[in-house]
């Protein structure tokens, strides 16, 4: 049985409690982190989610790797509903899902061997129990990590690796599992410019290799160019526009996707350009605004916007964006 | 190919622990306090062989034996009942020493399991053990061993085993408060993403951690343990026929060796005891600095004059560059063949050498490299804010046409803020928690100028502010009330607080988010067109300069790459590493081009490569690079690169 889809995710919502009803509200409070998200990834494909800080992608992503509950919807992993099971269950799937982190320096633990981390894993699931054969993973791991010679490596420690080097560590560490799925959380946003592109590169290897579907998870449009196949842009808790990576970096239709894309800079001093420079920040996702949430920054909101929260409108098959200047 | 083998192999791999060992050697407080503890642990141990009596015959002893004072036979002396003092305070020492020891192997058991657990689990379990632990904690502690004991058959291992019980709870705090702090690493997360169990993660994420706090604690708790027992036993609480040196006290002290003036029998345990408190306090803090590097403080202290003097080169004077704005504006600092090393000892890192640039009024001058290359500390050096172990070795930092190489700290300090001042990355994070960022701006103002006029303050505050995009309203609001954003605007305002000339920003946006860093950067274009602020802009990110930039400086390793005004660097770089750097960013206007990298990382300015710093990473590189380092060539005016390409390309 084959399924089209790695993971496909049902109208997911993530609340978090925020303070008890007191003396002065009589009703709960709580954080829209994730407010209803749908969204489907084919096998061995790359989907790009792009917000700013507080826009849910993160505790979507913890969602999704079931480290956090999720409070409505369902997450389906290649046909089977997984968003409430029991713990063994759930162990099972981590060996499918696995997870890179944003900050290389911190996501390794500094007392442990490279081979110590690589093998961990291994351990946990009781896999490879044979030394001989789980030395064999672990070195071809770190070998399609891009760590060569893998031998190398094995004796040292996070602290003697530069932090491209250790960002390969932590993928070769959940690579050893052979995933299905990796979630790869600003993998690249702590390394300097010059160096991204290497972790990037290396991703979109393994997904052609390996055939491994990505959630590439990032607050800038930039650095994800060419590797993603589709773009979703999320805001407060929603995804506000998908498509494919060439129809939302080039027709943009939502006015958040435009002003996050305008403010990436070229690097061509004759190319200076006109950006939007949204002001403020993103709004606490406590007491949502009403009608469309990005009315209160968006430098195009009409009188209607205020009062109608507009769905995912279709542009084209694959293009859809969320906001009520497409209606007409 | 020679460019090969230039990649440095790399360093034997050091494990934690024979670095541990290298350090623990070093430090003179830890093996004083050990050598001291091994002293009276050898003398327990063997108390057999070496001491001269056995402490519990009679044999041999006559009346005239009694309170005898120390000779040659007997070293310290004799005791009431005539035996010899130094034998008991050797088989004393066996006792109190496993008394000690066990007694304290029981507390860090116990403190150990309740605080990792309570730190790791949190919630009901947390609630309860450390509730008991406060519990525990406000029982005083004398009474109930008293009771405790005088209830029991006085014996050795009864007194262990009170002491061990009693004696947990500091222990317990102090590892809950480090596997809570160990808990919220990433690292912890990333295992649960592997899915590793509770169980898993204790053992291999939060103990190996933990456990360095942990022996520290252990060597504290021992010689309280110790002293416990000297108590119980001074009380006459332990059991009479195991000598301890608190027994020894007791018994001196109840029968009589003051009134005879028999001081050696006192003496001889004190000694003991002191003794093993100081090497075990002595042992635990040398440990604590070695476990924890953080308290030494010695890469603080000054280095010594440097053996190297900086092999100054002149720089092309016709490079200086024009400023690109107006053909009238001022210079307001011109940095001449800076170099600055960090000495220790008798070794020196080169971290800048010989590097040059020329800021005009109303410019932004991008400082472009790696993490690594020196930018920071080219920065410090103009501001002498250098730690104590790093000096400029040679050059002139012009400003005003006063050297600042050469002024004096009081007049240095005059300069520093007023004049030039800075912000640094992750700057939002240094504002004082408890007062209103108003209050700090206004401690910004007066500190630097006591003169300032109190009835102005109040507007001076509002108009930095508003400078840099925050309402008014918001100057009474605490650090916490503002986002990462605004603190940093924040910071700004401070720094501008005493209208600087020229205004450094260390990598001010690094871990903003992309539309913070276009406010951000918007709002540093705007204050120089409206301030004549001059701007040094020190990133990693070629793009983010290109957009506001009028020249460029590219460091690598600690020199020169290329220095150029903005358009040359980006339309005719001729550096392979401004080039490469180039190349690493991502064009969104040709989204489908595959992105490029550099392959390796930079130079460790302690192993800088002979020929060019670059080489081992040059695409370009040929015989020459590896073995002779390149000058700076001029290629037209106010246009320089450090790359043996570059010879005989000038006009």
């Amino acid at each position: 049985m084959t399924q089209e889809y790695a993971l496909e995710i049902r109208n997911l919502k993530k609340y978090f409690r925020a303070g008890r009803p007191g003396w002065f509200s009589r009703f709960e409070k709580y954080i829209h982190a994730v407010d209803g998200v749908d969204l489907q990834l084919r096998r061995g494909e790359v989907v790009a989610l792009v917000g700013e800080s507080g826009c849910g992608k993160s505790t979507l992503a913890l969602t999704l790797m079931l480290l956090e509950e999720a409070t409505e919807g369902n997450i389906l992993f290649e046909g089977r509903d997984i968003t409430h099971i029991s713990a063994r269950e759930r162990k099972a799937i981590r060996q499918r899902i696995q997870m890179v982190f944003q900050d290389p320096y911190e996501s390794l633990n500094p007392t442990q061997t490279i081979e110590e981390i690589v093998t961990e894993p291994l351990i946990v699931h009781g896999l490879a129990l044979d030394g001989n054969e789980r030395r064999q993973r672990v070195l071809r791991a770190l070998e399609d990590a891009g760590l060569k010679p893998a031998e190398d490596y094995l004796h040292r420690y996070p602290h003697q690796l530069s932090g491209g080097q250790r960002q390969r560590v932590v993928i070769a560490g959940a690579l050893v599992l052979e995933p299905h799925i990796l979630l790869a959380d600003e993998p690249v946003s702590m390394l300097d410019v010059s160096i991204r592109a290497e972790i990037i590169n290396l991703l979109a290897d393994l997904r052609r290799t390996r055939g491994i579907s990505v959630i590439f998870i990032t607050h800038d449009l930039g650095t994800i160019g060419y590797f993603a196949d589709r773009v979703a842009v999320m805001y407060l808790g929603r995804i506000v526009e998908i498509g494919t990576m060439r129809e939302v970096l080039k027709k943009p239709k939502h006015p958040y996707t435009q002003a996050l894309l305008s403010v990436i800079p070229v690097p061509n001093p004759r190319m200076r350009k006109k950006r939007v420079i949204l002001q403020g920040e993103t709004p606490n996702p406590i007491d949502l605004p009403s009608g469309c949430r990005f009315h209160p920054r968006c430098p195009m909101a009409l009188e209607v916007c205020r009062q109608s929260d507009p769905a995912l409108l279709k542009v084209t098959e694959t293009h859809h964006a969320a906001c009520l200047l497409l209606v007409k | 190919m020679a460019v090969q083998e230039l990649e440095l192999k790399p360093a034997v791999p050091a494990s934690p622990l024979t670095g541990f060992w290298k350090m623990f050697r070093e430090n003179r407080m830890a093996v004083a306090g050990l050598v001291m503890l091994l002293v009276i642990v050898f003398a327990a141990v063997f108390a057999d062989v070496i001491a001269p009596y056995n402490p519990r015959s009679y044999e041999g002893i006559q009346s005239g034996d009694i309170y005898n004072p120390p000779s040659a036979t007997h070293w310290f002396g004799t005791d009431d009942a005539g035996k010899d003092v130094f034998s008991s305070f050797i088989f004393g020492a066996r006792n109190s020493l496993i008394v000690g020891f066990f007694a304290a192997f029981i507390s860090i058991f116990i403190g150990g399991t309740f605080g990792v657990l309570a730190g790791f689990y949190g919630g009901r379990i947390e609630n309860f053990l450390m509730r008991f632990t406060d519990l525990m904690l406000v029982i005083p502690d004398l009474p109930l061993i008293v009771i405790f004991v005088a209830l029991t058959k006085p014996s050795l291992w009864n007194i262990i085993l009170v002491i061990g019980l009693l004696g947990w709870t500091t222990t317990a705090r102090i590892v809950r408060s480090q596997t809570l702090a160990v808990k919220s690493r990433k690292f912890v997360l990333r295992a649960r993403a592997i899915g590793a169990g509770n169980g898993h993660i204790i053992l291999h994420h939060i103990l190996p951690l933990v456990m360095p706090i942990l022996v520290v604690n252990a060597i504290l708790v021992i010689s309280l343990a110790i002293l416990s027992e000297s108590t119980l036993a001074f009380l006459g609480l332990s059991d009479p026929l195991a000598i301890s040196w608190g027994q020894m006290l007791n018994f001196a002290f109840g029968r009589g060796a003051m009134s005879v003036g028999a001081w050696w029998a006192l003496v001889a345990p004190g000694f003991g005891i002191v003794w093993v408190v100081l090497a075990l306090t002595l042992l635990g803090n040398g440990l604590e600095q070695v476990l924890n590097p953080r308290l030494e403080a010695h890469h603080l202290m000054p280095g010594r004059l440097p053996v190297w003097g900086g092999e100054a080169e002149s720089y092309p004077a016709t490079a200086v560059r024009k400023s690109r704005r107006r053909k009238d504006a001022a210079m307001v600092l011109d940095v001449r063949n800076v170099s600055v090393a960090y000495v220790n000892g008798n070794s020196q890192v080169k971290a800048v050498q010989n590097v040059s640039f020329q800021l005009y009024e109303g410019e932004l001058i991008g400082l472009v490299g790696e993490s690594g290359c020196g930018k920071t500390t080219l920065m410090l050096a103009l501001l002498r804010l250098l730690p104590a172990a790093g000096q400029i070795v040679n050059g002139q930092i012009l400003f005003d046409g006063r050297d600042l190489t050469s002024l004096s700290e009081a007049e240095i300090s005059d300069i520093r803020w007023k004049d030039i001042s800075i912000v640094f990355q992750g700057a939002m994070n240094a504002l004082n928690p408890v007062r209103t960022v108003g209050d700090q701006i206004k401690e910004a103002i007066v500190k630097h100028n006591p003169a300032f006029p109190q009835k102005r303050l109040e507007t001076r505050v509002i108009e930095l502010l508003g400078l840099v995009g925050i309402p008014a309203a918001y100057k009474d609001h605490f650090p916490h009330q503002y986002s990462g954003g605004m603190r940093q605007r924040a910071m700004i305002a401070m720094a501008l607080s005493c209208n600087p000339k020229i205004l450094i920003a260390d990598e001010p946006t690094t871990a903003l988010d992309v539309m913070i860093q276009a406010q951000i950067l918007d709002l540093l274009d705007e204050l120089r067109a409206q301030l004549g602020l001059a701007i040094i802009f020190v990133t990693h990110d070629l793009g983010v300069v290109a957009e506001m930039c009028d020249s460029v400086l590219v460091m690598y390793g600690g020199v020169t790459a290329e220095y150029a005004d903005v358009d040359t660097i980006y339309n005719s770089p001729r550096h392979p590493y401004t080039q490469e750097l180039l190349k690493a960013f991502p064009d969104l206007s040709r989204p489908e081009r595959k992105l490029a990298f550099i392959p390796g990382h930079p130079p460790k300015l302690d192993a800088l490569p002979p020929g060019c710093r670059f080489a081992p990473r040059c695409s370009q590189a040929f015989e020459r690079c590896v073995s002779e380092m390149p000058r700076l060539y001029e290629l037209k005016a106010g246009h320089v690169a450090s790359c043996h390409l570059a010879e005989g390309k000038s006009r």
